[in-house]
């Protein structure tokens, strides 16, 4: 028989009150800081009812009654029952959360979806890859990293941006550079900014990257082209297809598998994703890796 | 195909009865009151799943509705999510959960086993409070199928024309001419079925139903053979039958998607009060066939129509390790209901006849 179901027990009655998983729920924002003209950091206390077990990778659905929701990656998780997102005002949700001020209430529901595979990278060397925005979701794992530093072997950060005005977290790079080497590039120079660093696409910067690739775990999270050209070009390095993680975004309205708009390939990149290793997800239709 | 051993009922077959069809339509009747009743109705040689004033508006014949009866009554084309109030600060209002007590009535399998689908998405994971509890207040009588129609590919899909496993629905009847034979399914059938509304069913009535399932099995004329399909249509996303069916003949008008009884897919919309002083958001059936179904900032990972189209059939016919069972049940409406006559059965067998050229 090919359709089994589950017995509709009375377990499943839905009480007034119960747990409704598209429910938002409210959060204040505490600070909000520019990192460039369209991107910002929002600082968030959640209420109690808000899971604090959230894992660096996992995201949140974040809006407003009548703007919609739109999926954010958590880009800091604190232990006070503070989170942060850093969000690029792009259309309707994201332009109406850049005019918010600090202690403004929001909506929040989450966290939702598979995080990075921090505790398989234990041991390891670390190779963490962001462009753009990509680097959000990056930073709780450079944090972590940041915290428990001597869990992990050799750790580089390549950070790429289409040009220097684009980059987020400048005022953090100086810390993180003492746990780690984190080398930055960018398509082009805009700003007339002194620049120690360099121009020039972020593939090239693997050359600079002194692991073996062999013994690394690569975290990788940008544009779904670039993270098919670091994908590729860590595999011919020598990494294991197996050791490789990318964080994929897709259209989402409900982040818990049921509207279906995130599907990709039977997958449901919400619940499924949106870490997915890089040998489940490679050369998929609809896709770029 | 039915023949698991446990045709029985759960149990013994006490559980099995011979019912004359008179006395078990006002068995139906005398629920009235209790539990709305729903069932197929055929007005100008249409049938719909609606509610009834009495059991004798059915047509317990019928051979197929447009809208499925689980997404009609079940999961519904739209669904009041919130209403938030835009004070000082917002206020969240769940709406209450559908206490209608309800029995639908004559659901085929085809139409069961897409409402055991959906389970797979409104009871997984996460659990839809509406959903579920229009699933706890429904009734479901099955009814197994007296013939295929035209596009029923049910048998080729293991989901038809006959009912099997006793999970997810109550009662299943069988037409056994003046009678029905009317297996009890669940612990609320036995409840509220008089067991003494018929006489035991014994072998012979099981026998007879296997000789009838046996006759419609033989009388599909839409088959596809379904065994080594998952994997193989995604493993050939540039086969020229996407191209050649998308980009010529298809509208992406989603009248496949609307009408398919196992599309779960929805769209979450807010609407602001003249006011501006209250907000419903709301859900709707959304379908991948639509444009903008995978836009996102700055792309469209469906921008064109054959990936379009190949995301549903390949949803249908290839992709089982999202649930673990093809997405479809064979029921036949989206090929019905496509404008342009596009079928799904025959683009993959197009790519199964090029597989078979291509091992030579
Ligand atoms: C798992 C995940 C994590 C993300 N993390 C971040 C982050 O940390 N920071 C950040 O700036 N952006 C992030 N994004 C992208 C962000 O969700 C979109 O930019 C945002 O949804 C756009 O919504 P909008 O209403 O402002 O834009 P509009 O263009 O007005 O969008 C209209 C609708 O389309 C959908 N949509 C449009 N673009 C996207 C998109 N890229 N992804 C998903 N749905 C989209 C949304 O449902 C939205 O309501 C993430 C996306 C995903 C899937
Ligand atoms: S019903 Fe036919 S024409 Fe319309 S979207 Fe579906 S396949 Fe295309």
């Amino acid at each position: 028989m090919r359709y089994a179901t589950s017995r509709i027990e009375e377990s499943q009655e839905h009480a007034p009150g119960s747990f409704n998983p598209l429910k938002p729920m409210k959060a204040v924002l505490t600070d909000v800081r520019d990192e460039n003209s369209d991107v910002k950091t929002y600082r968030l206390k959640v209420g109690d009812g808000f899971s604090r077990s959230a894992a660096a990778g996992q995201f949140n659905m974040l809006g407003y009654p009548g703007i919609g929701e739109a999926p954010i990656s958590f880009s800091g998780i604190g232990e006070d029952g503070e989170i942060e997102h850093t969000i690029r005002a792009v259309g309707m949700a994201t332009r109406f959360i850049e005019r918010m001020r600090k202690g403004s209430e929001m909506l929040i529901r989450g966290p939702y979806g598979r995080g990075w595979p921090l505790g398989a990278a234990k041991g390891k060397d670390l190779l963490l890859v962001a462009g753009g925005v990509g680097l959000a979701p990056i930073r709780p794992v450079i944090r972590q990293i940041m915290k428990n530093r001597a869990d992990f072997g050799e750790v580089t950060l390549l950070i790429g941006s289409r040009n220097d005005e684009g980059l987020i977290f400048t005022n953090e790079y100086s810390a993180w550079q003492k746990a780690m080497s984190v080398e930055i590039t960018v398509d082009e120079l805009v700003t007339k900014k002194p620049w120690n660093y360099r121009v020039g696409l972020i593939t090239a910067l693997l050359n600079r990257v002194k692991m073996k690739a062999e013994n690394a775990v690569a975290f990788i999270c940008g544009p779904e082209l670039m993270m098919r050209f670091i994908c590729r070009a860590l595999l011919l390095k020598g990494a294991a297809a197996g050791s490789l993680s990318v964080s994929l975004e897709r259209r989402m309205r409900c982040g818990i598998a049921q509207c279906g708009h995130c599907q990709h390939v039977g997958f449901f990149v919400c619940r499924d994703g949106p870490v997915f290793p890089y040998k489940q997800v490679e050369g998929l239709f609809d896709g770029l890796l | 195909m039915s023949g698991n051993g446990t045709t029985g009922g759960p149990g013994s077959r006490i559980f099995d009865l011979i019912v004359p069809k008179r006395s078990f339509f006002s068995w139906l009747d005398s629920l009235r009151g209790r539990f709305s009743l729903v069932g197929p109705v055929t007005e100008d040689g249409q049938t719909e799943f609606r509610e009834l004033g009495s059991s004798h508006e059915m047509d317990m014949e019928y051979q197929s509705t447009m809208l499925s009866p689980g997404k009609v009554y079940l999961y519904k084309p739209r669904e009041d999510l919130f209403r938030f109030s835009l004070g000082k600060s917002v206020e969240v209002r769940e709406p209450e959960t559908d206490q209608e007590q309800r029995v639908i009535i004559g659901l085929h399998a085809c139409d069961t086993n897409a409402v055991r689908y959906l389970d797979l998405t409104f009871l997984g994971s996460f659990r839809d409070p509406q959903y579920a509890a229009r699933r706890k207040n429904t009734v479901i009588i099955s009814l197994n199928c007296a013939r295929s129609g035209e596009n029923c590919f049910c048998a080729s899909a293991g989901a038809g024309p006959f009912l099997e496993g006793n999970d997810g629905y109550d009662m299943l009847l069988t037409d056994l001419g003046e009678d029905y034979l009317v297996e009890l399914k669940s612990g609320r059938a036995l409840e509220l079925f008089p067991v003494d509304g018929g006489s035991p069913a014994g072998e012979d009535a099981f026998r007879f139903k296997q000789e009838k399932e046996q006759a419609v099995v033989h009388s599909f004329r839409k088959k596809l053979d379904m065994d080594g399909l998952n994997g193989l249509l995604s493993k050939r996303p540039d086969h020229p039958v996407w191209r050649a069916t998308a980009e010529d003949r298809c509208l992406s008008c989603t009248n496949c998607v609307m009408v398919c009884p196992t599309c779960f897919c929805y769209d979450v919309i807010d609407e602001i009060s003249m006011d501006l002083k209250s907000v419903r958001r709301y859900r709707q059936w959304d379908a991948c066939q639509d444009a903008h179904f995978a836009e996102v900032h700055g792309g469209n990972f469906r921008a064109r129509r054959t990936a379009r189209l190949r995301q549903f059939t390949t949803h249908k016919l290839d992709q089982t390790h999202q649930y673990g069972v093809f997405g479809t049940v064979g029921c036949g409406r989206g090929i019905t209901w496509c404008p342009t006559g596009i079928d799904i059965t025959d683009i993959a067998k197009e790519v199964q006849k090029s597989e078979v050229g291509s091992e030579r």
